[in-house]
């Protein structure tokens, strides 16, 4: 054990942030971005989550949203509970608190030299967008992009403006999807009527494709037989799933799979990984 | 390499006043007809020798059930240290020092709960031999005999008792009452080892535990499963007083004007209903059956791959607290061993295990 323990700090001890600006995004979504004094925190690595403190009502788990990070994240947040409802509340300027960040994000590393396809279902492209972000940081490094995403109502777009510049990239393919086209057209994205999977069946995937996947629990199952069509092997399929990750650092035991800790394992898995754990009520 | 004397029972009280005198004293007290818990003492007529398993286990004093961690004002955030005291934790059986064993490992792993370990350093734990009652399965799971967890270990022999001294900090202990200590003789570990030979006959409980890992894959979709959820009452009875369960939740309490107020982490439970739920009411185990068959599987198959070793100590704690009488995890181990045997006897035997792994 380690003898200098009363100089350690807890690591249940948040950082201070401050929220600089509060971007509304479609209803009940906004953009949070949060600058951390000084050292602050680590470097986030797509994919990776923080635990975001409302003091006086508590901690959710939110995924980081931006590639680069430095001294500001950003933090796309839905107002689905609790914590989130408080934070829809706060101000610019109002401080909140930030541990992290934590858990396994996507391999951007081991994913080098490879075709990427990015699939997002909902608030699901919140921690996509972290991926492409770093992928278009170092275009060099990846082959084709593939970027699919898919929502209930095209009114629930979220990162319009990103879209908009996206889809002129030559080089990635982008397809975003809507189950109903509600609301007013929304130039220039181009929302298909369609599900992911649907998507999936129109994007060319010939290659050498590796799959991140982020969505709803419902989605992946649908989403991993579509790829399996396309005759993506289940060892290049990652998805990042959510669990209630309430300490982050592998210790409360709310996230578990089985024996495995989303927050410490993921929430990134490999899905051949997946296929070893019980209660992965994601993939039939 | 532990360190072998010999303490006659008439000196116990010299062994009693010095370890006392390092700090505050706890041993098991009977505190009902048929219940124990640690408590301090000040005398050591107060100290229940014939205690088999306290209603909590000795996890309570190292990780208490509710405790601040950070406090804000205004727009400070400061950590609030625990309270140190020296504790000496007197009788702790085979089983509870498993326990302490794994939370130790559990808390100790990266990022380390400085406030577990803090509290852990500043204790001495004394070791007592037990002779099991017909709910101690500690044999099945390999922990009967310490090997982590305490500082000094007293097996009773009778008119003296077999001190094995493991630590540094339990030999340091020692260095005030050292002459009431003889080094032990031929007849002394003689007997040491017909005690330990008689309690392992003693046993009247338990299971082979082989196969467990490949029956708790096996059966994870064994229709006992459900008769058991049927009447689980979710009331979380058995993680509290299992010495291994240390799910917690964190929760904020905050002053009446909001200006300032403190994190505090409490014992949770997963077989309470919103454990695994998530925002927007997604819950990843709704039903009694889910949330039960996860608890006995982390008991005893979950933490072998992370860390090599099963999370069931064998104190019998669980088997004697469960409300609903549902929780006899001896004999649902042997039922689902049971059920694997039948099944592997006929030819169909590998239909079952296909369906799982998809």
């Amino acid at each position: 054990m380690n003898h200098k323990l009363n100089e350690q700090t807890t690591p249940f001890m948040p950082t201070r942030g401050v929220i600089r600006s509060i971007i509304p995004m479609a209803a009940d979504n906004m953009l949070f971005q949060i600058t951390v004094n000084g050292s602050g925190l680590p470097n986030c690595l797509p994919g990776q989550f923080v635990q975001l403190w409302v003091p006086g009502v508590g901690e959710s788990p939110i995924s980081v949203c931006s590639g680069h990070v430095g001294s500001t994240l950003e933090l796309m947040v839905r107002k689905v509970g609790r914590v989130t409802s408080a934070l829809f509340q706060m101000q610019e300027g109002d401080w909140v608190g930030l541990r992290g960040p934590y858990g396994h994000g996507f391999p951007m590393n081991s994913l080098e030299g490879k075709d990427i396809c990015l699939i997002a279902g909902g608030l699901g492209v919140a921690p996509i967008r972290s991926v492409w972000q770093y992928i278009l940081d170092h275009r060099e490094k990846y082959g084709r992009v593939v970027l699919i995403y898919g929502m209930r109502h095209s009114v629930d777009l979220l990162f319009r403006q990103e879209f908009a510049l996206l889809h002129r990239r030559r080089d990635m393919d982008v397809f975003i999807a809507a189950e109903e086209l509600l609301g007013p057209a929304l130039p220039p994205v181009s929302v298909q009527l369609g599900r992911v999977t649907d998507m999936i069946n129109l994007a060319d995937l010939e290659g050498n494709f590796e799959v991140a996947v982020c969505g709803p629990p419902v989605m992946y199952k649908y989403v991993v037989a579509e790829l399996k069509k396309k005759n993506i092997p289940e060892s290049k399929i990652w998805l990042s799933l959510e669990r209630h990750m309430k300490c982050g650092i592998g210790k409360c035991g709310h996230c578990f799979i089985g024996g495995a800790l989303t927050c410490q394992a993921g929430p990134v898995f490999n899905l051949t990984d997946l296929r070893l754990l019980p209660e992965v009520i994601e993939c039939a | 390499m532990s360190q072998s004397l010999l303490l006659k029972k008439t000196d116990f009280s010299i062994f009693f006043q010095t370890l006392k005198s390092l700090g505050k004293f706890f041993a098991p007290v009977r505190v009902s007809e048929q219940s124990f818990s640690f408590k301090e003492i000040e005398t050591e007529a107060q100290i229940a020798w014939e205690a088999l398993r306290t209603i909590l286990p000795p996890k309570k004093f190292f990780y208490p059930p509710s405790e601040t961690l950070v406090e804000y004002s205004g727009n400070e955030i400061r950590e609030v240290k625990p309270e140190m005291n020296f504790q000496v934790l007197f009788g702790v059986h085979p089983c509870d020092l498993a326990g302490l064993g794994i939370m130790d490992t559990i808390f100790e792993a990266g990022p380390a709960d400085t406030h577990y370990l803090q509290r852990r350093k500043e204790s001495l734990i004394i070791g007592l031999s037990c002779m099991p009652d017909k709910y101690c399965f500690c044999k099945s799971m390999g922990t009967s005999c310490a090997t982590k967890g305490y500082d000094i270990f007293l097996t009773d022999l009778g008119d003296a008792f077999f001190v094995q001294v493991e630590t540094p900090r339990g030999i340091e202990s020692l260095e005030n009452c050292r002459q009431i200590f003889t080094s032990v003789s031929e007849t002394d570990k003689d007997n040491y080892k017909d005690y330990w030979e008689r309690r392992d006959k003693a046993f009247t409980n338990g299971f082979e535990p082989d196969n467990l890992r490949a029956t708790m894959d096996m059966e994870w979709n064994n229709e006992i499963w459900d008769e058991l959820g049927k009447r689980c009452l979710s009331c979380g009875n058995c993680t509290p007083v299992c010495p291994t369960c240390y799910c917690f939740d964190l929760v904020d309490i905050a002053s009446l004007n909001g200006d300032s107020g403190s994190r505090v982490r409490e014992w949770d439970s997963c077989q309470f209903v919103g454990f695994a739920q998530v925002a927007g009411d997604y819950n990843f185990r709704p039903t009694p059956v889910d949330r039960l068959k996860f608890w006995y599987r982390h008991k005893l198959h979950g933490f072998d791959d992370p860390y090599g070793f099963k999370t069931c100590v064998g104190c019998g704690r669980c088997t004697v607290s469960c409300p609903a009488g549902i929780d006899d995890l001896v004999d649902v181990v042997k039922k689902l061993q049971g059920q694997r045997e039948s099944r592997n006897d006929s030819s169909e035997a590998g239909g079952e295990n296909e369906s799982q792994i998809k």
